[in-house]
């Protein structure tokens, strides 16, 4: 099917939605609203919205539409490419959306889906599941929810949300819209990999419901959006293909694709998705290794070998290069505390963190296997760091997450004398096979132009996050030519520009490094199908202008 | 040299809460994990192992069979050996009636030891008693408190480093004895994988009330000469009222009249 029917909601009356109708006190009171993790600097808003119903949402859509002004989505803003903040215009914080609707036993998939607002963040949701106790769910849900909810506390296993976004506070929401990803990505995939159903508003006001597997492009690459009152609209799948590796880069296109698609990592440009239904995976007892090894080359080699051997099913592999654990070091000798790991060994220089299966009872544990990669990679198991109790896994996320806080840190203080410094963090992916040869580009370029770097990150994604530091402006002009040229490699191996921290209003002109004129023209159709008005998210990955402005421009110019 | 570590599974207490309406821990989903203290007497323990050769450390615990997890982590840290104490007949004890099991067990089992080395207190108790009861029930000499542990280079006497009110206090003591330990590192040790696939080829042996040949009406809660009553949750005060200061006037009539509604002017 191909066609698809968007439903009105109920009416609510738009002056009883909460809400702050004063820049000044915006600012002034809500002034965390204007900013996400990006630190973006923000264009001001003329209203901030708290709705918490789609009734309540429709009825600021359609009082801005008329009123024409843009509406910027926002929930948890925990975002790193600024998404979130508003260029002027309304925000509309979806952050109360925060209920558990359902939850159900697909015994056709044999899997557990949980039905939630988008408000929810995976921290909560992740808790809820393997605690088995979802907050409200009993007392409101239906006697089905009530049923599955009782056969869900019977099972033993125990289900977690595996996509990991690193910063666990996001929303479920903006995860959907972002199709986040992190270091389990590895193992299982992005977001896009766990939603099977949503619910998303378009700018019209009327709501879309789609479940994962009923509505697919036509041969020719067209949806039909009909709206309430029978006008029917069509959408023109872009025919670019997307790139092999992790990507978050662009609107999602393929041959015959799932409309739900469409809207997973569109970055909220299409509408607000108020309602998702996800799959939980089952979780198993892993342990958390770092190993230590003998240098940069030698990790990558580890890393190669890890993916290759099919016995030991690695949850994330990560990466510390030698530069991240110099970094490291210092800090533990500033602040041993906030490192809270023991002294890192002299001899380490380079690690790889991952997260293996365990079983703390079984006594006949054999690993032989990853023994003789060690030992092929100049390492030994007794040359790592290893532990599978609840608190040691947390304490190991904790220290690889220390490096961007710290990289953030280091950056916010010299922003203090130099404000127009920030820093430049690649987001870059390549395929399994190009791995060496973009490590070996990016070392010898950041080594010629003296510049203060760390590297660190997903590298069983081949996605490793370079982190350049500049002290003078210079230093950062000289930094984002040398980030340019990463972008131009990474695309020419096949790569994407960003695997998962998106384009947001941060990235656009490396959009243009990856996709053709062509091809944004492509997603600026889709665009303007959806909002005509371009009223949602304006600025947020596509610089886009309705046709008419479009026209006077090009007379202007002309 | 033989040292031995006793030691104590608990949950990780940051998690715990109370039931309000039957007064008894809520356990679910909270980790169970080696008691801190007990992790800081196992550390001053593997100190003294890497000092001086030849010192076998063994780690013992009285508990269900689950709290052979918390020995498993003692081996991974580097004990040579560990002993569970394990038996329904021992459920209920109170402090007396664990040391009671736990000393002649190293009695039975273990009587060639030098010293005894435990954490100062468990954090699900926080009663610190079970240390000083099995010196007692040992005639050992005990040390409480201490942060720091010097072996005599005949090992035949110990030099302790332990808190008191004002500081620190030197002490000696002949061997064999007991200390217990209230200080550990600022920062958890790791162990290696390594270590941790090594812990599961040593032995960990689980012994019942039968095995020690104890008798029945010391075990338990027949042993217990005290029991706990109730449990409940500390009362949680109020925030209170935060006044506004920034017209200091209003602020003032504010607080004169919560004052005087108060009775306390």
């Amino acid at each position: 099917m191909y066609e698809i029917t968007s439903e009105q909601v109920p009416s609510v009356a738009f002056d009883t939605i909460r809400r702050v109708e004063s820049s000044g006190d915006i600012l002034k009171d809500y002034g965390s609203y204007l900013l996400d993790e990006s630190k973006l600097s923000h264009q001001g808003a003329e209203c901030l919205f708290f709705p918490t119903t789609e009734a309540e949402l429709s009825a600021i859509f359609r009082e801005m539409a008329k009123r024409g002004v843009k509406v910027t989505l926002s929930a948890a803003r925990t975002g790193i490419v600024g998404g979130a903040v508003p260029y002027g215009g309304a925000i509309v914080s979806l952050e109360r959306f925060d209920k558990v609707l359902e939850l159900r036993y697909d015994r056709s998939t044999r899997e557990w889906l949980v039905r939630l607002e988008c408000g929810v963040t995976v921290r909560d949701l992740n808790t809820w599941a393997m605690k088995k106790n979802f907050p409200g769910l009993y007392e409101n849900g239906s006697p089905e929810t009530k049923r599955f909810l009782q056969e869900y506390r019977e099972d033993h296993a125990t289900y977690f949300y595996p996509p990991d976004p690193t910063e666990m506070g996001a929303a479920l929401g903006g995860t959907v819209s972002t199709n986040a990803s992190g270091a389990r990505t590895y193992r299982y995939g992005p977001t896009r990999n766990w939603v099977r159903w949503m619910r998303v508003m378009l700018a019209s006001g009327e709501v879309l419901e789609i479940p994962r597997g009923k509505y697919f492009a036509t041969p020719a690459g067209e949806f039909t959006v009909i709206d309430s009152n029978g006008s029917e609209t069509t959408i023109k799948v872009p025919t670019y293909s997307m790139p092999k590796t992790k990507n978050a880069a662009g609107i999602f296109s393929a041959p015959n694709m799932d409309l739900i698609d469409l809207f997973i990592g569109s970055e909220g440009i299409f509408g607000a998705v108020t309602q998702a239904e996800v799959a939980l995976g089952r979780w198993a007892n892993p342990i958390s290794i770092v190993l230590f090894l003998p240098s940069d080359d030698k990790a990558i080699e580890f890393v190669q070998l890890l993916r290759s051997e099919k016995g030991l099913h690695p949850e994330f592999i990560e990466f510390y290069s030698a530069s991240a654990l110099d970094f490291l070091r210092i800090k533990q000798k500033e602040d041993p505390k906030t490192v809270g790991m023991p002294i890192i060994p002299d001899y380490a220089e380079a690690a790889i963190f991952f997260d293996i299966g365990f079983d703390p009872e079984a006594r006949d544990n054999d690993y032989s296997m990853l023994e003789a990669l060690a030992l092929e990679c100049g390492s030994t198991l007794a040359r790592s760091w290893a532990g599978y109790e609840q608190r040691d896994l947390e304490r190991f996320k904790e220290f690889r997450h220390l490096l961007p806080e710290t990289t953030n840190a280091i950056i916010a203080e010299r922003k203090k004398r130099i404000p127009e410094l920030h820093k430049l963090g690649t987001d870059f992916a390549v395929p399994d096979e190009a791995l060496e040869e973009i490590w070996a580009f990016y070392k010898s370029k950041l080594e010629g132009a003296g510049l203060e770097w760390v590297a660190y990150g997903h590298i069983g994604n081949n996605h490793i996050h370079i982190n350049i530091m500049p002290r003078t402006i210079e230093e950062m002009h000289l930094g984002l030519s040398i980030y340019r040229e990463f972008a131009k490699k990474a695309v020419s191996l096949n790569g994407t520009i960003s695997a998962e921290h998106g384009v947001g209003k941060i990235k656009k002109e490396f959009l243009s490094i990856m996709f053709s004129d062509k091809d944004l023209e492509e997603m600026k159709a889709v665009k303007r199908a959806l909002d005509p008005g371009l009223m949602i998210n304006p600025g947020t990955l596509l610089d886009i202008v309705r046709k008419n402005e479009d026209t006077r421009l090009r007379k202007t110019g002309s | 040299m033989k040292i031995l570590v006793c030691v104590k599974q608990v949950p990780e207490i940051t998690d715990v809460t109370i039931n309000p309406e039957t007064g008894t821990l809520m356990r679910e989903g909270v980790a169970s994990i080696l008691n801190p203290f007990c992790e800081y007497a196992m550390e001053v323990a593997l100190g003294l192992k890497r000092q001086q050769s030849g010192i076998e450390l063994v780690a013992i615990s009285m508990g269900p069979p689950q709290a052979g997890s918390a020995l498993m982590r003692c081996l991974e840290m580097g004990a040579d050996r560990a002993t569970l104490l394990s038996d329904a007949r021992f459920a209920g004890s109170d402090t007396w009636a664990t040391a009671l099991t736990l000393a002649e067990a190293i009695k039975r089992i273990e009587g060639d030891f030098d010293l005894i080395i435990v954490g100062k207190q468990a954090i699900d108790g926080d009663t610190a008693q079970v240390g000083p009861e099995i010196a007692e029930i040992l005639g050992l000499p005990g040390i409480m408190y201490a942060v720091g542990v010097e072996l005599a280079p005949d090992r035949k006497r110990a030099r302790v480093k332990r808190e008191v009110e004002s500081g620190y206090e030197i002490v000696e003591m002949r061997l064999p004895g007991l200390v217990s330990i209230s200080k550990g590192p600022m920062i958890r040790s790791v162990s290696s994988f390594q270590e941790i696939l090594d812990a599961r080829k040593k032995e960990l042996r689980a012994l019942s009330a039968s095995d020690l040949e104890l008798e029945q009406d010391k075990l338990g809660l027949h042993g217990s000469p005290t029991q706990v009553v109730e449990i409940f949750p500390p009362l949680v005060k109020d925030r209170g009222e935060l006044i506004d200061g920034s017209d200091a006037e209003a602020a003032t009539e504010k607080a004169i009249a919560f004052l005087r509604e108060k009775s306390f002017i």
